[in-house]
């Protein structure tokens, strides 16, 4: 047992930290209020190396282990939610996919412009009719010649119009079920992919999210990643770690949320004293305290577990199901704290609040999160 | 072109404590690279890139500073060396300068020294100047644009208090920096991993062929106290119009208009 942090991941996360402070802070309610990242941003990341922190330095990467890549998250989404929800696509879902099936080809292709940051990936795998239920996924890719030609819709793809390149899954063959699905890589550019007006979101306004279609769209034979109908099994390996980012973005926001209510309760009087001194808000502080430590525990031995290639579908959804719903949680009792002020888009808090409401939905609702862990424990019942 | 930076490492806040002892405490907060300093490094890497020269970095203090040593060879630095002895360690910036001019000179062929103009905790602004007298060199303080340096010169803007001076000196010289000469990069997080685990070597007093009583020093900081507290503002009531005028009074008072 070890809790403490490498020299090297204190380091990391503590230029991230001041990155994060410096250059996503100042411009978060903008971000926010524009529905827009701006283009710098994305450029001062990647001359960083945040953009392919955890892949290889051959691919263009900063190879960076799984934990430093979990505290990066949890430290941009405590400056900007929408840059960490961009950010978290971007690397877990558009690029992370072609690190873990890609060949060698689609590696220096795709993952190596996207680990330099000289775009952001996308991963389509929602579908209006199929967002839990990813098996049942309607989008078909048809062989023709030395080509896939893709049919179909997406939903809620997050950075799709922007990426330069989507990793989206489709049915291969529609006679075995899940095993008929694949997963294909559609550069930016390509004919006949078309995307709906970036969705209205309650919160994370600035990360675009996008409707797509795909209208007889093709792409060459060597865009199938990894083999014919592994498609629903790479997903799920994703999701896994998926998971470990989108939690460590709640731990982020509801660092944010705690941090603007400790420094509120510490300076609003009411009835002659700081309100941190009532019972009232201290015990909700210290509850905020403890689940938020509780959940980056949950986190980081997830990702210690990812890191050394054992295990961590159980551990990833008991982290993603706990660090949301703790973060939903601090950001509610945040914007509670403040009273009227943090129902006012004055102070952050109240876009703390609307940023944490998606992350008990992506990426594995709570619901069904919370059915794989139950699965878990009770195996196939009849 | 080898190029040297002096770097200091500071607590980010002042918010510091002054122990019984009339000696900075600043446990508890953040060590950081110098602000001034910050953009000494970035000009360095600037004009190393561009010359294709190397950077080397020079600390003195605690082994603590290795982190601001690491954060400037992530930024790009190609060498750095830690200035540590226990005989250093309430060094005054006048001996502070005669021991890391003794460490430029133990260095091969260094054409310039980059420093920041002060250090934001002791905030005497000696050092450069000081450093340049022990290494016999020119000096160019309050620099705030670099317009050329080659092997044998250099062109600089200075911001002085009323005047903005464009200069040329012939090297080897000792620039120091003012705020906004450039746009100091953040570190690489490839290059934090690859010298995280790298030993920084560490120089001693000895190493540099001087004794305790080379930096016995000049000053002996008799008391340290805080400053006073600022005096809290002052609310002006009344109508608009008397609020106004109230206040525009007080401008006027305290010769603001």
């Amino acid at each position: 047992m070890d809790f403490q942090l490498t020299q090297e991941q204190q380091e990391l996360r503590q230029t991230v930290r001041e990155f994060a402070e410096r250059e996503l802070l100042p411009k978060a309610k903008e971000v926010d209020e524009k529905a827009q990242i701006p283009a710098s941003t994305w450029k001062k990341m990647a001359d960083t190396g945040l953009m392919g922190l955890p892949f290889a330095e051959e691919l263009g990467g900063a190879g960076a282990d799984a934990i430093s890549a979990a505290l990066a998250v949890e430290e941009i989404a405590r400056c900007c939610g929408s840059t960490a929800l961009s950010y978290a696509a971007h690397v877990g879902l558009g690029s992370a996919p072609i690190a873990m099936f890609g060949n060698d080809q689609q590696k220096q292709q795709f993952l190596r412009p996207a680990a330099e940051g000289r775009y952001l990936g996308a991963f389509g795998l929602t579908e209006p009719h199929a967002g839990s239920d990813a098996g049942s996924t309607r989008t078909t890719a048809v062989r023709e010649g030395n080509e896939w030609v893709i049919n179909g819709a997406k939903m809620w793809i997050t950075n799709a119009a922007e990426a330069g390149h989507l990793i989206v899954t489709a049915i291969t063959n529609k006679d075995r079920g899940k095993r008929g699905i694949s997963a294909i890589i559609i550069p930016q550019g390509t004919p006949g992919v078309h995307f709906g007006s970036p969705e209205h979101k309650m919160g994370l306004r600035g990360s675009n999210t996008h409707a797509i279609t795909f209208d007889n769209v093709r792409v060459p034979a060597e865009n199938l990643l990894g083999a014919e109908g592994d498609g629903f099994v790479q997903f799920l390996k994703v999701l896994d770690g998926g998971r470990i980012s989108i939690g460590a973005m709640a731990i982020g926001l509801g660092v944010a949320a705690m941090e603007a209510a400790v420094s509120y309760a510490r300076e609003r009087q009411a009835f002659g004293h700081a309100i941190g001194s009532y019972q009232s808000i201290s015990n909700m502080l210290a509850d905020m305290d403890t689940e938020l430590e509780a959940a980056r525990l949950l986190i980081l031995r997830a990702a210690w577990l990812k890191e050394n290639g054992k295990p961590f579908t159980r551990e990833a959804a008991i982290a993603k199901l706990y660090a949301s719903e703790a973060s939903e949680r601090a950001c509610r009792n945040a914007v509670q704290i403040f009273g009227g002020y943090g129902y006012s888009s004055e102070y952050p808090v109240e876009r703390y609040y609307r940023d944490t409401r998606l992350l008990t939905i992506g990426e594995g609702t709570s619901e069904i999160l919370r059915m794989v862990i139950s699965r878990g424990l009770l195996g196939e019942l009849a | 072109m080898h190029a040297v930076v002096c770097v200091k490492q500071v607590p980010e806040q002042n918010s510091v404590k002054i122990t019984a002892d009339k000696q900075i405490n600043s446990d508890g907060i953040n060590p950081i690279i110098n602000l001034f300093d910050e953009y000494a490094i970035e000009e360095a890497l600037q004009w190393a890139e561009k010359n294709d020269g190397q950077v080397t970095v020079i600390s003195l203090g605690s082994d603590d500073a290795t982190d601001s040593l690491k954060k400037a060879l992530a930024m790009g630095a190609n060498e750095a060396v830690l200035i540590n002895d226990p005989a250093l360690e309430h060094v005054d910036s006048q001996s502070a300068a005669k021991v890391v001019a003794a460490a430029i000179k133990k260095l091969d062929n260094v054409n310039i020294v980059f420093c920041g103009k002060q250090s934001t905790d002791d905030e005497t602004g000696q050092f450069g100047p000081a450093l340049a007298r022990f290494l016999g060199w020119p000096q160019l303080t309050y620099v705030f644009k670099v317009h050329e340096l080659s092997e044998t010169s250099i062109v600089v803007d200075r911001a002085l208090e009323d005047t903005l001076e464009t200069v040329e000196a012939s090297l080897p010289v000792v620039v120091t920096a003012v705020k906004d000469l450039n746009e100091p990069r953040y570190p690489s997080l490839l290059k934090i991993r690859k010298v995280s685990k790298q030993p920084i070597p560490t120089w001693s007093l000895g190493d540099l062929g001087l004794g305790g009583s080379d930096v016995a020093g000049n000053v002996q900081v008799a008391d340290r106290v805080p400053p006073p507290a600022r005096p809290s503002g002052e609310m002006i009531s009344g109508n608009v119009q008397t609020q106004v005028s109230s206040l525009v009074q007080k401008l006027v008072e305290n010769q603001i208009l």
